[in-house]
């Protein structure tokens, strides 16, 4: 008799025409013609089975077999990740993709196993630029000002390194409060900046690129160790190329996206000047200071080298 | 008399538990929203903070619910029904509620010791996560003795339903206030009290 | 076959008398237990994840709490003294202040029945005593009471809001305008048979009196202004509107109106007390009232009240969130909209099977659970053939309202019979006629969506979309 084929549950939070929606449909058709019989591959998106927030738990307990929660959320599996929200680290998306591609990028992938995770691949999203109700060219513009930021230490000390005042709001409250301008800003990427339609009610986006906003597939300890190597490296290799290609749709989208806004001419883009953007450089920069013991000075030192 | 002094104690608890934490919880958002406008700052573990005061309402609440009858059900049938058929189908309804909640119980009991063996703490807060978690083994456990108690109820003829909360009997305890009110009197008995009011 | 075991098991539950809370559950585990792979422990996670990771449901204990506050003691006397003072003095003028009454208590409570028994209690009584006729008072009531769910804020829209993740601020908005249209509709009938019949008018008090009904009635009323205006001024998101609400609406009813709590009975001027040692008096009574407020047996009711009421709403809502969750991941919604669409069945056909639906299950379950079983199935349906989900979302409501008063199960009928005394036919009969203009009403909202959505679309075009 032929052993029933392993099922692999890929529950994500975004629609199925973002990036990550299309990197999972590109895994599920791969595997599905390269493994037919062996793999089969069920893609819930929107959040239809968990939210980001619980996904992870729910891999630790069986019920779900990839995720690609952002970099942020992974935080409290290990301390280091934190290195990718450290703002000014990565000049772009290059140096990020170095980065993530060299040695020390492939370790941190299996710095969660100690929580029963495996990361298995990052998938981009883009670099994350800042919103706000009134013009932002230098950071003593954004002080005093209230920014949303996603759960994350570094992000929180980001902020408050400008003067500004970081806020966390769940994020089907943060339309509203933008709207309202109860909150002034919030930084994001240019393809969350444009779906999440937060263009429509910030009048000034900055093209800061200060930061990364990245995703990391991960499964559990548990399923992958049951998988046996022939096996792990055909999957492994599907999921490297849907990667690639849900990475490529990330970058077209990325400018696509700032484009669209553009036109839209709802929000004015602001650019920086050198100095100006040294400026926020000289400000943020001592944040790296404060996770430099969590992280691991040599981490940083690496991920810094990335950007030749 | 223990007996009753025990119950006593044990609702007085409940019931200060409960409100504490909706007040709390009104407390903590109303907080945040003078914080932020007013001062111009936040309360970085505020949300994670009443979301689980949230959490723990619902979850202990539950039992309390079923305690004094403040959930909601359709009995207009079962009501129909000759008395000792009606209470055949809610011991049923409670046989079927305990299962309910030992399916729950189990599943919750897997999560949180995975939970406690890997070991992850809460996002803001600095506690490991599985202790906030542990309402859920804690208020299915609690919703199960209410049932057996209830059901003990049934059994012994002191209750044939589960008594659900009804809206309209609630609200004609407002109506009991009002009562004695009169209208269409120019010269209203309260307007003496009203004297000076938004003054 | 998952469809069928889902709904048998739920009805079943249903109708033996279980919570329906636990009903939804066990139905929602029995099948992912029958039809998926699923594991206990992450359906447990899924509960958790239902009661701990929505913020915006907590509008609705927030919301609740402010209800009970405000129906508790004076507001709805003042309210109501407010609503004679202005239209008292036309034909029929008394029945049409206990509609405004009502629109105005509506504007302050989340809750029909409630909405009935604050303003039936005084009103009725009232009328009758002015020489009308008491089925004609009970009718008026019941019917204007149901605008209690539709006049922000209410706790029905915010279920729907969570059922749907439509924007709870939109559904507020939306309400707005069809609950004055309503509101003026039984006023206009009122007037045509207070004419045919010759209904007694009361004397106009004066502009004086009436600004002084109206001051004191402000204290009330200013609700609805701080909810919409700290949502709409920047303030507040709809969550955080609702606990600013809660705490005025304790302010109110404690410190303001006294009606309640330690300063019960304490006059804000006593007889020859000077201005300046009145100000100094009362400053330091509600600074001791704020402490002496938490051991408060009256304010203890009040939140103890509210905590029953939520925590009932929420764990069915956490119930529910399981259950539309066994929907989505079955594609149940989606079976029967593709064979809905396979018939052929246009929007406006559509819309009639939903009311038809939608009015049977009123007659015996209450609107919360009503709308978390249906909300999840009819909402992707609707969006299929473009119906907007806030106008969905305003005609569940009002099939609502109108299921409060069709028996057995009509919440606003139980009230007016307590309130008259009377038996369920007579006030069965007594909201018939005016049950005929509520359908009509329905009619209306159903057919001419632009009513339900022109106030949310406008404040949309003022943002500038
Ligand atoms: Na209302
Ligand atoms: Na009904």
């Amino acid at each position: 008799a032929v052993a029933a084929p392993i099922e692999i549950k890929f529950s994500h939070v975004v629609a199925e025409n973002t990036p990550k929606g299309q990197m999972a449909l590109k895994f599920k058709a791969l595997v599905e013609e390269r493994l037919a019989g062996k793999v089969e591959v069920a893609v819930f998106p929107s959040s239809q089975l968990f939210g980001d927030n619980k996904v992870l738990e729910a891999m630790l307990l069986g019920d779900v077999q990839l995720a690609a929660p952002s970099l942020s959320k992974l935080q409290k599996y290990t301390k280091q990740l934190q290195i990718f929200d450290l703002p000014f680290l990565f000049k772009d998306m290059k140096s990020v993709e170095r980065f993530q591609q060299g040695p020390d990028g492939q370790k941190l992938l299996s710095s969660l196993e100690s929580k029963g995770l495996v990361g298995l691949g990052y998938l981009h999203n883009g670099m994350k630029q800042l919103s706000a109700s009134n013009p932002l060219k230098v950071p003593a513009d954004a002080a005093g000002r209230k920014f949303r930021i996603m759960t994350s230490d570094v992000l929180q000390a980001q902020f408050e390194a400008i003067d500004a005042v970081p806020l966390k709001k769940p994020f089907s409250e943060v339309f509203t409060l933008l709207q309202t301008q109860a909150i002034d800003g919030q930084e994001n990427t240019w393809s969350n900046i444009y779906s999440k339609k937060f263009f429509e009610v910030q009048p000034f986006i900055t093209e800061s690129n200060h930061g990364v906003l990245d995703y990391l597939v991960v499964t559990s300890a548990e399923f992958w160790m049951s998988l046996d190597k022939e096996l792990q490296v055909e999957v492994k290799k599907a999921l490297d190329d849907a990667i690639a290609y849900g990475n490529g749709i990330a970058a077209e989208k990325a400018s696509e996206d700032k484009q669209k806004i553009i036109d839209s001419k709802r929000s004015e883009v602001v650019n920086l000047t050198d100095a100006e953007r040294q400026q926020w450089v000289t400000a943020m920069k001592p944040v790296w200071a404060q996770f430099e013991e969590e992280i691991g000075a040599d981490l940083i030192k690496a991920a810094e080298a990335s950007n030749q | 008399m223990v007996d009753v002094m025990i119950k006593k104690v044990v609702s007085h608890l409940e019931e200060g538990f409960l409100s504490l934490l909706l007040v709390s919880m009104t407390l903590l958002v109303f907080v945040e929203v003078v914080a932020r406008f007013g001062f111009n700052s936040g309360i970085h573990w505020a949300q994670e903070a009443t979301l689980l005061m949230a959490a723990w309402f619902v979850l202990f609440g539950a039992s309390y619910g079923v305690k004094v009858g403040a959930h909601i059900g359709v009995d207009v049938f079962v009501k129909m029904l000759p008395a000792n058929t009606h209470r055949f189908f809610t011991l049923l309804a409670i046989v079927l509620c305990l299962i309910y909640c030992g399916l729950f119980v189990y599943g919750s009991w897997i999560y949180l010791s995975k939970m406690k063996m890997i070991g992850i703490e809460m996002e803001d807060i600095p506690i490991p996560k599985w202790i906030p978690m542990s309402i859920l083994v804690i208020g299915f456990v609690l919703l199960i003795v209410r049932f057996l108690q209830l059901g003990w109820k049934v059994v012994i003829g002191q209750a044939d339903g589960f008594h659900f909360a009804d809206e309209a009997e609630e609200s004609m305890e407002i109506a009991k206030d009002l009562q004695d009110t009169a209208l269409g009197d120019p010269e209203n008995k309260d307007s003496n009290k009203d004297k000076g009011d938004k003054s | 076959m998952t469809i069928a075991v889902l709904f048998i098991t739920l009805f079943f539950c249903m109708f033996i008398g279980m919570p329906i809370a636990i009903a939804l559950g066990l139905s929602s585990v029995t099948t992912i237990l029958m039809f998926s792979n699923d594991s206990l422990a992450s359906i447990a996670l899924k509960l958790f994840e239902a009661t701990s990771e929505h913020y915006t449901l907590l509008a609705i204990p927030f919301f609740v709490l402010s209800s009970a506050f405000l129906s508790t003691g004076g507001v709805a006397k003042r309210l109501i003294n407010f609503a004679v003072d202005t239209v008292g003095h036309i034909k029929g003028g008394l029945a049409m202040a206990s509609v405004m009454a009502c629109m105005l208590f509506a504007a302050v409570s989340g809750s029909s029945p409630a909405t009935v028994a604050a303003i039936g209690t005084i009103c009725i009584a009232g009328m009758v005593r002015s020489g009308y006729p008491q089925s004609f008072a009970a009718g008026v009531i019941a019917n204007a009471g149901t605008l209690g769910i539709l006049i922000p804020p209410s706790i029905v829209m915010l279920v729907y809001a969570a059922a749907t993740e439509v924007s709870a601020s939109r559904m507020f908005m939306a309400g707005f305008i069809p609950g004055l249209m309503m509101g003026l509709i039984l006023m206009i009938a009122i007037y045509i048979v207070a004419r045919i019949k010759g209904l007694p008018s009361q004397p106009f008090p004066g502009f004086k009196k009436l600004a002084r009904s109206g001051i004191i009635a402000l204290g009330g009323m200013m609700l609805i202004i701080i909810v919409l205006g700290s949502i709409y001024g920047g303030i507040a998101s709809p969550t955080e509107a609702a606990a600013v609400a809660a705490v005025y609406g304790y302010f109110i009813a404690v410190v303001g109106y006294r009606d309640i709590g330690p300063m019960k009975g304490v006059a804000w001027q006593n007889e020859g007390e000077g201005v300046a040692s009145a100000s100094f008096r009362n400053t330091a009574q509600m600074l001791m009232a704020i402490p002496k407020s938490f051991a408060d047996p009256e304010v203890r009711k009040v939140v103890l009240d509210a905590s029953k009421v939520s925590l009932m709403l929420l764990f069915i809502i956490a119930n529910a969130m399981l259950f539309a969750h066994v929907l989505t991941t079955e594609r149940i919604p989606h079976t029967i909209a593709e064979s809905i669409i396979a018939w052929g069945l246009p929007a406006w056909g559509f819309l009639i099977v939903v009311n038809i639906l939608l009015l049977i299950a009123g007659n015996f379950m209450e609107p919360s659970a009503i709308i978390l079983i249906m909300a999840p199935i009819l909402f992707p349906i609707a969006t299929q053939l473009g119906i907007d989900p806030i106008h969905l979302g305003i005609i569940m409501v009002v099939n609502m309202e109108i299921g409060m008063l069709t028996p057995p199960v009509g919440l606003n009928l139980f009230v007016t019979a307590g309130i008259t005394g009377q038996n369920m036919i007579w006030v069965i009969k007594a909201c018939l006629p005016w049950l005929c203009l509520l359908l009509g009403f329905l009619m209306l909202i159903t057919y001419i969506p632009q009513i339900s959505l022109f106030l949310p679309e406008y404040i949309d075009s003022l943002n500038g979309y």
